[in-house]
């Protein structure tokens, strides 16, 4: 029996894959945020560049503040930040010393604990970001080995990556991230143990989302199999696509025996003000998913097919939507068996759909595959099928975007700003459109505060300031009448 | 460690303002209430409560064994006891470490040192502060030879505690003798220790405190406050930062307190006292306690004072948040009333009873910490603080205009309260132009006195309540002020 921490991913992950990164606000996240540090979580995933970037888009919110309020709020957890290590905010590949100052920054921020992942395992890559990461300040560096099934993922290529990244000496931890939720408990049993055979000692998380039901069963095999921290959400935030439930899981493991030293008083506050949110701001809530064989073959996530769907049924063409998925799996291989981690499901999915609808496969190729294909994304696990391969790079179009200039350092990136902007705003500013970085600055300081269960009356306040002409106001339920008359219209 | 329930052995605002923390922090809150409290606003507001005792609160809240036994039976891992009562007691500090409970505040030894203001003295000399001139008297000739070496007239001052009990001013060797009896008899009464002790009695001067936080090896200053306005030694309004205050001055005040906390290894929020004459500054005492008055540090400072008593009490060391605001200037300017049920026209004769209407202001820059309600009672055993209204401004200016503004939207009814002071106060054009000091509180009073029977400000102090009142819905105040 052993002692299993939690990490939760409700605020980043759970956020991500269940509210589409936009559902919450700074005043939201600063409301639990200090409770959120008492429950005794290993650690709070709390953002990435992504939602760094909807803090401003979508909430005209600074996310430099929000990470030092959060900060603040929470100084007994460590707040971790995921990324890739070769973009920030937008989907273009930045400088490496650019990418070195967004980390410098997010350690002077608060950031402590720093998640490392290449999509396409590419070992270099990974080594290189965990230590500019330390150069940075980063405290702690978890490296990811993202689980999918396909012919070159077996359990001795974790095994592998898992004796390379212990042999890192800026890798502290490592984890085993599920994304789309396809580790059974079968597979756990000899993963696992592969896996931590070559760790050395190293420490094994895990993180599997819900998508199709497997992963709150992996997770109580990957208790009794010596993984440490298991990685959790609350309330409405799990479940679905998103990972499992922090209270099922601890009541789960204690009931196999294993102690998990977690306050449930306060992890069900926290699942309490998620699940008031969530009704507050209309918000969906997490799911028990059920089980889908197919999913284990095509591996393409709920959002991609809504909107693949749509997209054929836009184009009348419903009807194809079992041929595209039957591409999905040809193509994937073709392009060296990419792991269904965005970008890559709207890659191989963009191109199936092209294939299918156009005259010829590879005829019309988009720019993202074009530039999947010169390797902009990393290095593919397997290789690009050498035919694919002649075929995409023979287009002129590759000619053109083999020719883009190469991304800009930060000194040259800051003579394209003013000469004494901070370094915060100038990470915004090369990484996203102005004009939203300007409208984050005018809208000033976020709110701070949050009540979800005054959210419908204040709404109906400000609702109310913008009818000038509204003299009366009665509300009547039984047992209670209210009534408002504006002074104007002659008083009481 | 991580707290997750704390025994709070305090009643009034003080006890809703540390459930507040505790809501936010996720700490589950037992209240110990004595048998007049038991369906106060505090009552309701915490998770649980725990019958300690009668309404007297010499067999309910200054009962150690009491506090620390509802502390034990209801599992608190640590007890938070507010301001007054037994915040001070070194005696609550040892019970509990006896108990295996966690003390939010300083070691038993701090407490001991700051408690004897002898003892603080003299811990004050050893960290380098300037003190006034003084010692121990302890009888008459030896307190008259000293008197003799200070020069007349003095101050004689209690060593057991402070709050103005045992001190009398003595301006010739003729009063020496009867004063010092009666201080004795008031320190004894008070404190249960007759031992007085002399200073020299500075005619002029303001009261400026400067706010400490230590984790027992680290100690910094969250800058000062000004509390001058005083009356019979009570605080009635205080603000921060002290206005029209010397950049030298406000330094030295600063560093003096951080000297202080550090010589003691101090641990806990802690407030350094000093008395400011011109350019030169004194020290008074050391609280060792969170002050009423906290809210206008934790209003420019952006911090929240109770939280960073858990934060220490868990062992935890200073955030460097913390530390970085120390370094930096701190945002606008706050001011605070203490909103008493006294009769400020009748010497402030103390009204309990039962207030039958309460509305306080809301809004940007006010904050009201309050335990009083429609159908509050006001019990006669315990002080007669209402409520502190808050304001907090960009600066000095503006925070009293927002004073002024808000004062005028306070409405209790059912006892009298202090609030038409405040009003005459905050409008007054030399409280106005700030740094006013001790000795003017008084003068002000008589002015506004003599103005208020002669009816015309009296009439124009008490309008705006009435007129709100004339306005509300219906005349009893029974179902709209539940909702």
């Amino acid at each position: 029996m052993a002692d299993i921490e939690l990490l939760d991913v409700s605020i980043r992950d759970g956020n991500q894959s269940l509210w589409g990164a936009t559902g919450m606000t700074t005043a939201q996240i600063l409301r639990i945020a200090p409770v959120m540090d008492r429950v005794g979580f290993r650690a709070l995933d709390f953002t990435s560049s992504t939602h760094m970037g909807v803090a401003v888009r979508t909430h005209r919110e600074n996310p430099w503040e929000r990470i030092r309020l959060t900060r603040a709020a929470t100084p007994n957890t460590p707040l971790q930040f995921i990324g890739t290590g070769f973009r920030f905010i937008s989907w273009e590949t930045v400088h490496p010393e650019l990418m070195r100052l967004a980390y410098e920054r997010l350690v002077a921020a608060g950031m402590s604990r720093f998640v490392v992942l290449d999509p396409m395992h590419d070992m270099d890559a990974v080594r290189a970001s965990a230590r500019t990461l330390r150069g940075a300040g980063a405290e702690e560096i978890i490296a990811a080995l993202t689980f999918t099934i396909s012919d070159v993922h077996d359990d001795a290529y974790y095994a592998g990556l898992a004796a390379q990244m212990a042999a890192c000496p800026h890798i502290d931890r490592v984890y085993i991230k599920d994304p789309a939720g396809l580790l059974s408990p079968e597979r756990a049993r000899t993963l696992i143990p592969a896996v931590r055979a070559r760790l050395a000692g190293t420490p094994l998380e895990l993180h599997a989302h819900c998508t199709i039901g497997l992963s709150p069963l992996t997770y109580m095999a990957a208790a009794e199999l010596g993984v440490e921290v298991l990685q959790v959400a609350c309330g409405p935030l799990a479940n679905g696509t998103s990972l499992p439930n922090a209270q099922r899981v601890a009541a789960n493991l204690r009931e196999l025996g294993h102690t998990v030293d977690v306050d449930d008083r306060l992890l069900a506050l926290v699942a309490d003000y998620f699940s008031r949110l969530a009704a507050a701001e209309s918000l969906p809530a997490g799911a028990p998913a059920e089980y889908d064989a197919a999913f284990l073959r095509h591996q393409v996530a709920g959002g991609v097919m809504t909107t693949l769907r749509r997209q054929l049924g836009e184009l009348g063409l419903a009807d194809r939507f079992d041929e595209v998925i039957d591409e999905v799996v040809r193509v994937r291989a073709e392009l060296g068996f990419p792991i269904m981690v965005t970008p890559f499901p709207q890659i191989v999915c963009s191109q199936a759909f092209n294939n299918v609808i156009g005259a010829e496969r590879y005829g019309n190729v988009p720019d993202q595959v074009i530039r999947y294909v010169l390797g902009r994304f990393g290095r593919p696990t397997a290789p690009v099928d050498p035919d694919v391969r002649d075929r995409i790079l023979s287009r002129s179009r590759a000619a053109e975007l083999a020719a883009e200039p190469p991304p800009l350092p930060p000194d040259e990136l800051r003579k394209r700003f003013s000469p004494g902007i901070p370094d915060e705003e100038l990470l915004l500013r090369a990484t996203m459109p102005a004009d939203q970085v300007d409208a984050m600055l005018a809208a000033g300081p976020a709110r701070r505060h949050y009540n979800p269960d005054v959210k419908a009356i204040l709404d109906l306040l400000r609702e109310l300031r913008t009818r000038p002409a509204v003299q009366d106001i009665v509300v009547d339920k039984p047992g209670f009448r209210l009534s408002l008359r504006s002074a104007e219209a002659g008083g009481a | 460690m991580r707290l997750r329930r704390v025994l709070i052995a305090n009643r009034g605002e003080i006890a809703v303002r540390i459930v507040r923390t505790c809501r936010r922090l996720g700490i589950e809150t037992v209240l110990a209430v004595s048998a007049a409290d038991r369906d106060a606003l505090p009552a309701r507001l915490a998770d649980r409560t725990v019958p300690i005792g009668p309404a007297d609160p010499a067999a309910s809240y200054l009962d150690v064994d009491a506090v620390v036994g509802a502390a034990l039976a209801t599992g608190a891992d640590a007890v938070h006891p507010g301001y007054g009562f037994l915040a001070e007691n070194p005696l609550l500090a040892a019970a509990c470490a006896a108990a295996g409970v966690v003390f939010v505040g300083p070691t038993e030894t701090q407490l001991a040192a700051a408690g004897d203001k002898l003892a603080a003295r003299r811990h004050a000399v050893a960290a380098g502060l300037p003190v006034l001139p003084g010692g121990e008297a302890g009888d008459v000739p030896a307190a008259l030879r000293l008197a003799g070496e200070i020069g007349w007239p003095v101050l004689v001052k209690a060593a057991g505690g402070g709050g103005g009990r045992g001190m009398k001013k003595v301006t010739d060797q003729d009063e020496l003798a009867g004063a010092l009896g009666l201080a004795m008899a008031e320190a004894g009464a008070a404190f249960g220790d007759h031992r007085v002790y002399l200073e020299r009695y500075v005619t002029s001067g303001r009261h400026v405190e400067v706010q400490i936080v230590g984790d027992g090896e680290r100690v910094i200053h969250l800058g000062e406050r000004d509390c001058s306005i005083q009356r019979r030694y009570q605080k009635l309004v205080e603000e921060a930062p002290a206005p029209r205050l010397g950049t030298a001055v406000r330094a030295g005040l600063h560093a003096a307190a951080v000297a202080l906390g550090e010589h003691l290894k101090y641990r806990g929020l802690g407030t350094v006292e000093f008395l400011v004459d011109g350019d030169a500054f004194y020290f008074l005492e050391l609280n060792a306690r969170i002050q009423v008055e906290h809210p206008v540090t934790e209003a420019i400072y952006g911090i929240d004072l109770v939280a960073e008593q858990f934060a220490i009490a868990e062992g935890r060391p200073l955030r460097p948040a913390l530390a970085a605001l120390a370094a930096a200037a701190p945002s606008g300017h706050a001011i605070e009333c203490r909103i008493n049920a006294e009769d400020w026209t009748r010497d402030f004769r103390p009204g309990p009873g039962t207030v039958t209407r309460a509305a306080f202001p809301a809004g940007d820059g006010i904050r009201v910490d309050t335990h009083v309600q429609a159908g509050t009672r006001i019990p006669p055993q315990y002080d007669s603080l209402l409520a502190k209204l808050v304001v907090h401004g960009a600066d000095r200016a503006e925070a009293l205009a927002r004073l002024r503004a808000a004062l005028a939207r306070c409405v209790i009814g059912g006892v009298p309260t202090t609030v038409p002071m405040h009003a005459a106060l905050a409008r007054d054009p030399e409280f106005a132009a700030g740094g006013v000091d001790t000795a003017w509180f008084p003068r002000f009073l008589d002015r506004a006195l003599g103005h208020a029977l002669d009816g015309a400000l009296g009439h124009a102090l008490d309008r705006a309540p009435d007129r709100a009142l004339d306005r509300a819905p219906d005349g009893n105040g029974s179902g709209g002020g539940r909702g």
